[in-house]
């Protein structure tokens, strides 16, 4: 045997069973709750509320798909909060709002999009230029973000008045919630991104060993910055979209979601060591979340225990979706 | 002139206090010239419209009563920090400045009511504090502690919302964070009022953290959940009762089902004048911006006795909350002219919006 045979033998072997049982761990845990919930409260398996949970998940959707590509290439994207605040300020500033004359429309959107990929820009640049650990990086990022967003917000936090972008986040197109729409096309891009582009492969053997790909002469530190300008700016328009939904530019409009993006991503069977895992299973992780949480409302877990039980449904759903693996892992950090 | 013929006087003054501390009528002698007088607010931030009105209210009293020297302190929300701009304020001229304190945490009164103690400054707290501690044990620069009964505005709200409901039906609450003492007394309050009324039933309670954008989803699965069945929505703030509506905006509910909240900020005032919340409660901010700045200069200036030779009716008392409605909306959705409380700051009537003895 060649050493190039060796290698192909040694490689070949977790390539043939390893992405399948990957992808279908969280997906099996997924079934097992809804079929839980439903079994245990029959109104939970109805149409409408099926369409409650997808309103629900279309944002931490967002959230999702770039984070992603941060834990794929070994680094953490902390800033996911402070970025949505300014997404959600610039947003609610420039169209028809309470505060400013602006009347920008969809192009709030955009702009508000753009400046969270500045933030993310910014956070690639210190990380790569500068080399400090991204978990630092993007810690600091989410505080500028957050003080940039109360600047901005001022004393009077800006209402939006457009009629046509509050229909966008409130209303349905044939019962399917348009923010839901909008988080499906986000999922196939990324998927777009991560399967067919340079950039998703490139992800994928930075974290599977930097090392080894600056080695391969890849240009790393390119595609790093590139990834967290991606997830930056789907920060920005989540942070927009949950604007166009609640009506106002709000400091706390991303509270809470930077734990439970990870918490997805983690749940869907992206490995934090990175190198691992993917866009459709961090969606799965993601309506695992969205499952969970308004599942409890529905079989009535009181709210004094609700925090408990979701710590330990999120550790048995990880179990499940990681069982496969356990035996492959090599290191437990 | 003027301020050499000061320092006597309030050397004397300041002997005084020592020796006969706690003595009737002992403040008939400015303890401090009004140039000499400093104003604090220290609260948590300013980008909500609440703490702006505190610091608006706190403004419009200094110009009010011609006072130079105002301070506005921003914890953002680290209660250590509150504390410790504090002390670095009071290293110099603490005798003369009057802290109006919104405290962070219950925990932080403690601190910085020794503070004042120690050196010699002037504290008003608001909101909530610590059991077993009070102003008049002792704490002689704490002039008053002005509490909001949480109970009250949870009990005003929800016989409004009942109602409004036609006293039948089910209802769904969103509380605040579970940990804090305004979301369990609110929700008591209402709890109190359900008791009273036993066609309405309380098909459900979650926790949405004070959180508009947590509230939202909350009750769009409510409404997959109940249905019809939900007729009125109970939150223990504004901002969850308007995460609430948009939910049922988005449900083309808006305007159909009662929601109410507490705070009064001024896009609940606007959606009870629209018809879309039945009613809010609100504090003041402007007053409570103010009224303790009014205490302050008011003891300084002498025109009001020493705080320890208050009652204690006048140390810890709780503050008459505004119950806003549709009918009285309208007159709330404006910001106040300054003026409209140059009455409450007179120091004869400082405690004119006191309902009694607090705890």
């Amino acid at each position: 045997m060649t050493p190039a045979d060796h290698q192909r033998a040694a490689g070949s072997r977790p390539a043939a069973e390893g992405p399948e049982l990957r992808s279908w761990g969280p997906l099996l845990a997924l079934i097992v709750v809804s079929l839980g919930f439903g079994l245990a409260k029959p109104g939970f398996a109805t149409v409408q509320n099926l369409w409650t949970i997808a309103d629900r998940s279309a944002i931490p959707l967002i959230l999702a798909v770039g984070t992603t590509f941060i834990i794929l290439q070994g680094s953490i994207d902390l800033s996911i909060e402070g970025v949505m605040a300014v997404g959600s300020l610039t947003f609610a500033m420039c169209v028809l709002n309470s505060r400013t004359g602006l009347d920008l429309g969809v192009f709030g959107l955009v702009l508000a999009s753009f400046a969270g990929a500045g933030l993310g820009l910014l956070s690639g640049l210190v990380i790569t230029r500068l080399r400090v650990p991204s978990f630092m990086v993007t810690l600091g990022v989410w505080s500028a973000g957050t003080g940039i967003a109360m600047l901005l917000s001022g004393d009077q936090p800006p209402l939006i008045r457009d009629p046509m972008l509050r229909a966008l986040g409130l209303g349905r197109s044939i019962a399917v919630p348009n923010l839901f729409l909008v988080a499906v096309a986000v999922v196939l891009l990324g998927y777009v991104l991560q399967s067919y582009t340079r950039f998703g492969r490139y992800s994928m053997m930075i974290g599977g060993g930097e090392d080894l790909a600056r080695l391969l002469g890849l240009p790393v530190d390119r595609y790093k910055v590139l990834a967290f300008a991606f997830a930056g700016l789907l920060s920005g328009l989540g942070g927009a979209l949950e604007s166009a939904r609640v009506g106002l530019g709000h400091v706390d409009v991303g509270a809470g979601q930077m734990f439970a993006t990870i918490t997805a991503v983690v749940i869907g069977g992206t490995s934090l060591g990175g190198g691992r895992g993917g866009v459709l299973q961090s969606a799965v992780g993601t309506l695992v979340l969205a499952v969970l949480t308004d599942g409890m409302i529905f079989v009535g877990v009181s709210p004094y225990a609700q925090k408990a039980v979701e710590g330990g449904l999120i550790l048995l759903a990880v179990l499940v979706a990681t069982w496969p693996l356990r035996s492959r892992l090599r290191i437990v950090k | 002139m003027k301020r050499v013929m000061f320092r006597p006087a309030a050397m004397t003054t300041l002997v005084a206090v020592i020796v006969v501390a706690g003595a009737p009528a002992a403040a008939a002698q400015p303890l401090c010239d009004k140039s000499e007088i400093r104003l604090v607010n220290s609260m948590r931030e300013i980008a909500q419209p609440y703490h702006a009105n505190l610091d608006k209210g706190g403004r419009w009293f200094a110009a009010w009563a011609g006072i130079k020297h105002y301070v506005l302190q921003l914890n953002q929300g680290d209660s250590d920090k509150q504390i410790s701009l504090m002390r670095l304020l009071v290293a110099t001229n603490a005798r003369c400045t009057v802290f109006n304190v919104e405290p962070n945490a219950d925990l932080v009164i403690k601190p910085m009511v020794d503070v004042a103690n120690q050196s010699g400054a002037w504290i008003v707290t608001h909101w909530a504090h610590n059991e077993g501690l009070h102003p008049f044990d002792g704490n002689d620069h704490w002039i008053a502690h002005v509490a909001v009964d949480s109970m009250e505005a949870g009990v005003a709200i929800s016989r409004l919302l009942v109602d409004a409901m036609g006293r039948k039906g089910g209802v769904v609450a969103l509380q605040g964070r579970l940990d804090t003492d305004p979301a369990r007394k609110r929700f008591a309050g209402f709890q109190q009022v359900l008791r009273d009324t036993p066609g309405v039933k309380l098909l459900d309670q979650q926790t949405a953290n004070w959180d508009r954008t947590a509230a939202f989803p909350v009750m769009q699965t409510w409404l997959a959940k109940y249905g019809s069945q939900i007729n009125g929505v109970w939150a223990a703030n504004d901002d969850m009762a308007l995460g609430a509506l948009e939910a049922l905006r988005a449900a083309g509910l808006a305007g159909k089902i009662p929601v109410v909240g507490v705070d009064g900020i001024p896009e609940a005032i606007a959606a009870v004048e629209k018809g879309e919340m039945i009613s809010t409660v609100s504090s003041d901010a402007f007053y409570q911006g103010s009224i303790g700045l009014a205490m302050g200069t008011c003891i300084l200036t002498g025109q009001t006795p020493l705080p320890a030779t208050l009652s204690k009716e006048e140390r810890e008392f709780y503050l008459k909350l505004v119950v806003i409605t549709h009918d009285n909306a309208a007159q709330y959705l404006r910001e106040p002219e300054p003026s409209a409380y140059a009455a409450d700051w007179q120091c004869d009537k400082l405690w004119s919006r006191s309902t009694g003895k607090a705890f």
